[in-house]
């Protein structure tokens, strides 16, 4: 940021700054807020903030929850199936629709020339398999799914690239883009002089790292449910972002913002996957226009893995230079990554300019567009692949120059954001590192590789380290509503929505606090675009430190009118009393009266307030940093890895749930195990075909996978972040696992697998030398 | 055809593909199944049929004639709900909350044959039952409190 002003400044509430996006700097109105509250710091007595209360809707999700959108029966539902490309680029000549219209029981057929062209549905040209080319409706999902096969379409096949090296060849992607390059040519980074300082380093090593291309295969598939009023519609989808399906649903359809609702009760998972309307969304509001019915489209799960974004595959070429007492300098990678037909450059380059102190870096990323499904944002995009070929590479120098691998890293700490020259709000990976190998037994691992005992020559059992940074500061523009009902009760509205991390847990438990509220005294209204003010997409890390600091200030406002009003009814000043549990007291008196005892007597009189979030201080970064440990078991005759332990301690601030925290934090290691050793989607590169796309032939980690986990947050606060002194952890939880079991299956063999997944395929050829 | 849901005598007239997801689903409006790939490879759909764990999506509802079916909505309610249900709230043992049905069946049926199952015994019982959040380690801990909790009020 380049101007964080707080208001009463001359300036007026509605200032130009420069905010940070996930590595992207743009310009943007930031509203200041009415007021900001004094924040909450390391040593604030909290009740509710900190406290392991139990998800607010844990109840309805262990009693099979209806209020996902595959759930949403309407009256008179009529049930839609998208028809796919089976070619990964190719010109439809023909489309034959007869067979399906006539199918008894299918109520219409969407083809290009039936939707607004602003929906991008559709099209006579194929340039990936799976892209939807036609969609049928029918009165039950199973005559919708038969109908679909009945489509007949005959495809002109073209020359196609599914790896960077066809599409950097020339192979045909899409006409519009010359030479298949995301941004026209790849993207250089360099701080200081690389070149330079490789050619004075007194150390240097090289290695290549290849990533896979995995799929966020949440349990809920995309999916929703459209239904008109007249002109207005109503759209149920299991999103990330709420206001954003809204904004494109309207865009797309040419239709008032104010006739669009959208809603999302409850979702079954979205890693990233679901921050936008998509295709599902269109067709169903299309047909349920065209049909005057509601209509559901819920993709199947072969759709599922093939055409709703994936975290794209990457080469890195990483070159490290050192002094030969372990210090960084000179960090430079070389990178390849196919995105797929769509998406964005969020390449593994940034995690090398942040993660270690280092004067000279240079990344140089090539992403290509290739004629495969568009990739989406996955759970630290860039990051997770990044950090897997930096720290192979830092184990490699530990090795190289004979020092341990956590010591190279404490050696090499980043104190400062050193992209903006600026120090952090806070960082003590220095002491994750410290906790989390105290919590290992890192220094006594080579005793306790010895005592693990003569289970078998051919078993080998290894440790490994690795660390993270993330950019968790959250920020506006985001609001909160809070109206007290006349029984005491509380609504926290705010237009978020909760994908299984708990955001409904964490808003009432804020509230509750700034109130001096019961927990079950409040109750979060989220997931509606009808009853709440804008929040952002919950993506980024974002969603509690943009939130939690919103949904405090619309709770010390009402606080303060509820005093006003408690004050007159008691006869003394606001400022006698206090709240606690409910109850507002006469401070130093045993007078009180609860909140619903306030309320009533002032009848119909709404208690109200209103938060908003402020912008981030300009002058320093906000990132959460952490240290994750692995403790492997090989089995070199087989190839099998078998994670035993991980470790994870980071330093995200203050927490305000620590049993939900845990859960992400497992959430991301058990995700980072699977991109460790099982997932990833294969292409056949002759044909262009994806070749697993079912849950059975795409490996996610089962209950059989799992190590013993021992994840830990340091205690403490970050009140310079903003004044609930809170960071965000859901993608710092998975960006050190991959290769902390990388380091630990190469400790444990004495030779490295630098292809994930490290599959007993890969692991065997690795140890044959191959 | 003629089955028993949840101890209630149910009769519907069902076309021959029909799997037991669909009629619990779309005919019966028992939305506490889910379904997340029916196709058999997530456990998402998982009830029981005479006792006996089975994904619902790969069983033809004729199949079922004259069985007692029990899902989500027979193991308990909010108000009411089964000490299995009570310790997923009390563990955190669900995060999205999608495949929990199908890992709280499985679970019931594992209780029902073994009250006192040890983490490999629960890992065993439970490994047909994909979770993408990550709660694996949460739910073993829950099955294992929920049946600590059944023995001990078994002993009362």
């Amino acid at each position: 940021m380049s101007d964080a002003p707080r208001s009463g400044g001359a300036k007026g509430r509605f200032v130009t700054t420069t905010v940070e996006v996930e590595g992207r700097t743009e310009q943007r109105v930031v509203e200041l807020p009415a007021f900001e509250p004094e924040p909450w710091g390391v040593d604030a007595r909290l009740t509710h903030v900190g406290a392991r209360a139990t998800r607010t809707d844990g109840a309805l999700k262990a009693t099979g929850h209806p209020g996902y959108t595959t759930d949403v029966r309407r009256a008179n539902q009529a049930y839609a199936a998208i028809v796919r490309a089976i070619v990964p680029r190719g010109r439809i000549t023909a489309l034959d629709l007869s067979a399906a219209r006539a199918f008894p029981g299918v109520l219409d057929v969407l083809v290009a020339a039936d939707v607004p062209a602003r929906t991008r549905l559709f099209g006579a040209e194929i340039t990936y398999t799976g892209q939807p080319i036609a969609a049928v409706c029918a009165t039950t999902q199973e005559i919708a799914d038969a109908a679909a096969r009945l489509v007949h379409a005959a495809v002109e096949s073209l020359p196609f690239a599914v790896t960077v090296e066809q599409a950097l060849e020339g192979g045909a992607v899409r006409p519009k883009i010359e030479n298949n390059l995301v941004g026209g040519k790849p993207i250089v980074l360099e701080r200081g002089d690389v070149a330079a300082a490789l050619a004075a380093a007194e150390v240097t090593i090289t290695r290549e790292v290849r990533t896979p291309c995995v799929l966020h295969s949440a349990m809920e598939p995309h999916c929703a449910v459209a239904e008109w009023d007249g002109d207005r519609l109503t759209v149920w989808e299991s999103t990330q972002g709420i206001y954003r399906v809204r904004d494109n649903v309207a865009k797309a359809l040419g239709i008032p913002l104010t006739d669009v609702r959208v809603i999302c009760e409850a979702m079954g998972g979205g890693f990233g996957a679901k921050n936008y309307a998509g295709a599902h969304t269109y067709i169903a509001a299309i047909f349920a226009r065209r049909l005057g019915r509601a209509v559901a489209c819920v993709v199947d799960r072969t759709g599922e893995q093939i055409d709703t974004g994936n975290r794209p595959s990457s080469w890195q070429r990483i070159t490290l230079g050192a002094t030969r007492d372990g210090r960084l300098t000179a960090i430079d990678l070389e990178a390849r990554i196919p995105i797929g037909i769509g998406g964005f450059e969020g390449g593994p380059g940034a995690i090398y300019h942040e993660l270690y102190a280092c004067p000279n870096v240079r990344t140089r990323e090539t992403s290509a567009f290739v004629n495969t499904a568009a990739m989406a944002a996955f759970r630290a995009p860039g990051h997770a692949e990044g950090s897997v070929g930096l720290e192979i590479a830092m184990n490699a120098l530990a090795l190289e120059l004979g020092i341990d691998p956590l010591a190279l890293r404490m050696r090499n700490i980043a104190m400062r954001d050193q992209k903006k020259d600026r120090p952090y709000t806070g960082n003590r990976l220095a002491e994750c590192y410290e906790e989390g190998a105290r919590r290992i037994g890192w220094h006594g691992r080579e005793a306790s590789k010895a005592a693990a005992g003569p289970r078998g020559e051919h078993l080998k059992r290894g440790y490994g380290v690795a660390a993270q940074v993330w950019s968790t500061g959250g920020g506006p523009p985001c609001y909160c509503n809070i109206r007290f009902n006349n029984d005491g009760t509380a609504d926290v509205m705010a237009g978020s929505q909760d994908l299984g991390t708990g955001t409904r847990t964490i808003l009432a438990q804020v509230a509750a606090e700034a109130l001096g509220h019961r927990l079950d005294g409040v109750r979060a209204v989220i997931g509606d675009t009808a009853s709440a003010p804008f929040a952002g997409n919950s993506w980024g890390s974002m969603t509690v430190a943009s939130l939690a600091p919103a949904v405090r200030m619309a709770a010390e406002d009402a606080r303060r009118s509820l005093l006003e009003a408690a004050a007159g009814l008691l006869g003394v000043a606001p400022t006698d009393l206090e709240t606690r549990d409910g109850r507002v007291t006469v401070r130093d008196t045993d007078r009180s009266m609860t909140f619903g005892e306030v309320t009533a007597k002032l009848g119909n009189v709404m208690i109200q307030g209103q938060g908003s979030r402020g912008p981030n201080p300009q002058d320093a970064g906000i990132v959460t940093t952490g240290a994750q440990f692995a403790e492997v078991e090989v089995d070199t005759e087989t190839g099998v890895v078998r994670v035993l332990r991980v470790v994870a301690v980071h330093d995200a601030g203050r927490i305000v749930n620590p049993t939900l925290a845990e859960s992400q934090l497992e959430g991301g290691i058990i995700q980072g195990l699977g991109f460790a050793l099982f997932e990833e989607r294969r292409l056949d590169a002759r044909s262009g075909l994806p070749l697993n796309v079912g849950l059975h032939e795409y490996k996610v980690p089962t209950h059989a996978d799992m190590p013993v986990i021992d994840g830990h947050f340091l205690d403490g606060a970050d009140p310079k972040a903003n004044h609930v002194g809170v960071r965000g952890i859901a993608e710092p939880a998975i960006i050190p696992t991959a290769p902390a079991i990388a380091g630990a299956v190469a400790d444990a063999l004495g030779v490295e697998v630098n292809e994930l997944p490290m599959t007993p395929w890969r692991v065997l050829a690795a140890l044959r030398g191959d | 055809m003629n089955l028993s849901i949840n101890g209630r005598a149910v009769a519907a007239d069902v076309a021959g593909a029909t799997t037991l997801l669909e009629l619990l689903r779309d005919t019966l409006a028992l939305t506490g199944t889910k379904r997340a790939c029916d196709i058999g490879e997530c456990g998402a759909c998982t009830v029981l049929v005479d006792g006996r764990p089975i994904y619902a999506c790969l069983t033809l509802a004729h199949a079922c004639e004259g069985q007692a079916i029990r899902t989500i909505e027979g193991l308990g309610a909010p108000g009411a709900p089964h000490a299995l249900q009570e310790a997923f709230v009390a563990e955190d043992a669900a995060q999205c909350g999608f495949c929990t049905p199908g890992q709280l069946m499985a679970a019931a049926a594992l209780l029902a044959a073994n009250a006192d199952p040890s983490d490999a015994e629960v890992i065993a019982a439970l490994s047909g039952n994909l979770c993408r959040c990550g709660t694996y380690p949460k739910i073993v801990r829950a099955v294992r409190r929920a049946a600590a909790t059944l023995r001990s009020s078994a002993d009362v």
